[in-house]
């Protein structure tokens, strides 16, 4: 069955074992980290053994950076592969799987003004192979993955569908990279998410589960019956991570969230 | 992982799994945003009793599709109440004929504004499809006011079938033409297609070949008779008043499924809180008027030329569906006869479409002698009612393993299991989904 985790912030506890107990309570499998920039996440290594060690299930990261490995200024795109780096080096550690980034957020959206993005589709593209050629490398020879997010349309101009993903993977050609589709953004983006998912079928790595309106799974209008049958149909054995706004107190929505899943998956 | 054959033609083991998985696939590249298309090359368009069959089974991956599936056929209904055989994309008009182009559908009074279909119907199997999709998520199915919504619809076309196309003042619903049956070139209609001329008007385009080998499917000459047919009911209006129309048949297969659908209907105006008695009184009147259908020296039913009130001496898989009947009617010597040497004989895996004894069966082809997907989990459900789980049970995990094994073929040598016409057909994918999902599940 498929492993349904939830993040870290939306758990009580002060530390991660306690934030494991409320998780299993809830009905999750385990728990996604937030990963954040300048070396932070490295810094909670110590923190992260332990937890590891005490039976914690964490396998995968969502970095949470101010700029990302498609940024426009050279400086801060390098910047996020160090951080990337250094995140996917704490994931192989501690035994998970992966770390997940958007291509960039909120840096520039094609449907708000001024419209024109100062580099080309093409500079785009070369900028985003180089970072998750370099990621993927360094991916593979600590035995785990980095997970390419599409955004939409109003929050990354460069990796909005499956589609996109799929085509800046093939240009890269890592087996270390894969993809992580996110069922809010694809409520935005696809015309048929069923088949999107099909379409991805082998580059999917990871998946990010909200709602329409990107509240936590239930909360919207997603066809959740069909998006399971849609990972059964697959053969998907990844993790299924909530990363949601709530639309009440953790305790009382969260709960909800697993059994609803597992119904389909 | 639940074995049901040792390996597939990739080697891999075929498990309910694999099998759910791969129907899963079929009916999602199937699907276009409102329906689904019986087959992307050679079926194009939605059909409507075809749709029933692929909402049943997209009920147990999406009963919310499942919904929309019959919510876009229902939208297609003519002021009459009929439920149009096809409702054309209009993108899709060269790829399949007699298409939008050929029914004008636009021009005849009571047609539906919004969408163009065909003016020949298919069997009724609605009501049926429809109360099972609402019993595989009540709380999905009220949440839409599924039933609610469509309860209306479907008493209507139950009342423009025991009405207007009531031809023969029995008490059964007439076909005016093959297609209307479901089994388009069944030996059934084979005297009756002696006096259709063939010389239609239209020119005959058939991209139906581009999909499928000519030897599997109706030959050119048929599909001149079919067109004059076509062109003649279409010129009369629909109007189902042309006195001398030629074809007019009572087909058991055909009144079976509206029997059938008038026992969903009672049901699911139990559900609304309405009376139902009506609907059962009417599937009893039904089943009572299949009674002239049935042929003793075959031991089962067969179709009625409605012009001269000849009962056809054929047996086919259309005389064996009678078996769904409520009442158990000669179930008996149905169950005799298709265990016997025209049909199963013990030794095929699916029922053949066609008395596996006549000199003209022919395996191969079409409605001919084949056997389909449909009419085998027709089977399967009557079986199961009649309390024989085990035959049942062989012919669902039969269905499940010849489908995944042979990519959804459209149709299959009842003996070998030799795939013919499409592949990728969708109630093949939907069929085996619902016949490899677990009987409990709700």
């Amino acid at each position: 069955m498929t492993l349904i985790t939830v993040q870290e912030q939306h758990l009580p506890g002060a530390s991660l074992e306690e934030k494991f107990d409320h998780a299993l309570a809830w009905g999750f499998g385990g728990i996604e980290l937030r990963s954040a920039g300048e070396l932070q996440f490295q810094a909670r290594l110590r923190e992260l053994r332990r937890a590891r060690n005490a039976g914690v299930v964490m396998p995968t990261a969502c970095v949470e950076m101010p700029h990302f490995v498609g940024a426009f200024d050279d400086e801060l795109r390098k910047d996020a592969v160090v951080q990337l780096k250094s995140q996917l080096s704490v994931m192989a550690e501690i035994g998970g799987r992966g770390v997940m980034t958007p291509a960039s957020y909120g840096m520039f959206s094609k449907r708000l003004p001024p419209f024109i993005p100062p580099r080309t589709e093409e500079a785009d593209t070369a900028v985003l192979v180089e970072s998750f050629t370099e990621l993927g490398e360094h991916a593979a020879a600590e035995g785990v993955e980095i997970y390419l997010e599409p955004l939409n349309r109003y929050e990354d101009h460069m990796i909005n569908t499956l589609a996109d993903g799929v085509r800046l993977l093939t240009l890269v050609g890592l087996g270390a990279v894969r993809l992580a589709p996110d069922t809010y953004h694809m409520n935005i983006e696809e015309s048929d998410l069923a088949a999107a998912l099909q379409d991805a079928a082998g580059y999917i790595g990871h998946i990010q589960a909200s709602d329409s309106n990107r509240l936590e799974p239930g909360a919207g209008h997603i066809d959740w019956a069909l998006f399971g049958a849609t990972l059964k149909s697959i053969g998907y054995q990844g993790t299924v991570a909530l990363e949601s706004r709530l639309s009440g107190p953790a305790e009382e929505v969260l709960p909800r969230v697993p059994s609803l899943l597992g119904r389909y998956l | 992982m639940t074995a049901v054959s040792d390996t597939d033609d990739g080697g891999s083991p075929v498990t309910a799994e694999l099998i759910a998985a791969r129907s899963t696939a079929v009916l999602e590249a199937n699907w276009r945003k409102t329906h689904t298309v019986p087959a992307a090359g050679l079926y194009p368009h939605q059909w409507s009793w075809d749709s029933s069959f692929i909402a049943v089974g997209l009920s147990r991956i999406s009963p919310r599709r499942a919904g929309q599936e019959m919510d876009a056929l229902f939208a297609g209904q003519w002021d009459d109440g009929r439920l149009p055989q096809i409702i054309f994309d209009p993108h899709r008009d060269e790829d399949y004929a007699p298409g939008a182009s050929f029914w004008q559908s636009g021009q005849i009074p009571g047609s539906p504004k919004q969408v163009e279909t065909a003016g020949l119907v298919q069997p009724p199997n609605h009501a049926w499809a429809a109360w099972k999709i609402h019993q595989a998520d009540p709380a999905e199915s009220r949440r839409r006011s599924f039933l609610e919504r469509n309860y209306s619809k479907l008493v209507h076309w139950h009342e423009y079938l025991s009405g207007r196309r009531s031809r023969g003042g029995s008490g059964l619903a007439c076909i005016v033409h093959p297609w209307e049956s479901g089994t388009d070139n069944s030996p059934l209609w084979d005297t009756v297609m002696l006096r259709i001329p063939a010389d239609c008007k239209t020119e005959l385009n058939r991209p139906d070949l581009q999909h499928a080998d000519a030897g599997e499917r109706p030959s050119q000459k048929e599909y001149g008779k079919y067109f004059w047919m076509a062109e003649r009911y279409r010129d009369h209006g629909c109007d189902d008043a042309d006195a001398d129309y030629p074809f007019l048949m009572e087909d058991p297969l055909f009144n079976t499924l509206l029997a059938v659908s008038e026992l969903a209907l009672a049901d699911i105006a139990a559900e609304l809180g309405l009376p139902g008695e009506a609907h059962r009184e009417r599937a009893e009147r039904i089943t009572e008027a299949l009674e002239a259908l049935y042929v003793p020296e075959l031991g089962c039913y067969s179709a009625r030329d409605v012009t001269d009130g000849t009962v056809v001496s054929k047996a086919t898989i259309n005389g064996l569906i009678p078996l769904l009947l409520p009442g158990k009617v000669h179930a008996e010597a149905l169950l005799e006869t298709l265990n016997g040497p025209r049909f199963m004989d013990g030794r095929a895996l699916m029922v053949p479409s066609y008395d596996a004894t006549a000199e003209d069966h022919n395996p191969a082809l079409y409605w001919r002698g084949p056997a389909w997907f449909n009419m085998s989990w027709m089977v399967a459900e009557a079986l199961e009612g009649l309390g024989h789980t085990d035959q049942a049970a062989f012919l669902r995990g039969n269905i499940g393993r010849l489908a995944a094994e042979h990519d959804f073929p459209e149709y299959v040598d009842p003996w070998t299991g030799a795939a013919h016409g499409t592949r990728s057909f969708s109630w093949t994918a939907a069929l085996a989904l619902e016949t490899t999902y677990p009987r409990s599940t709700p």
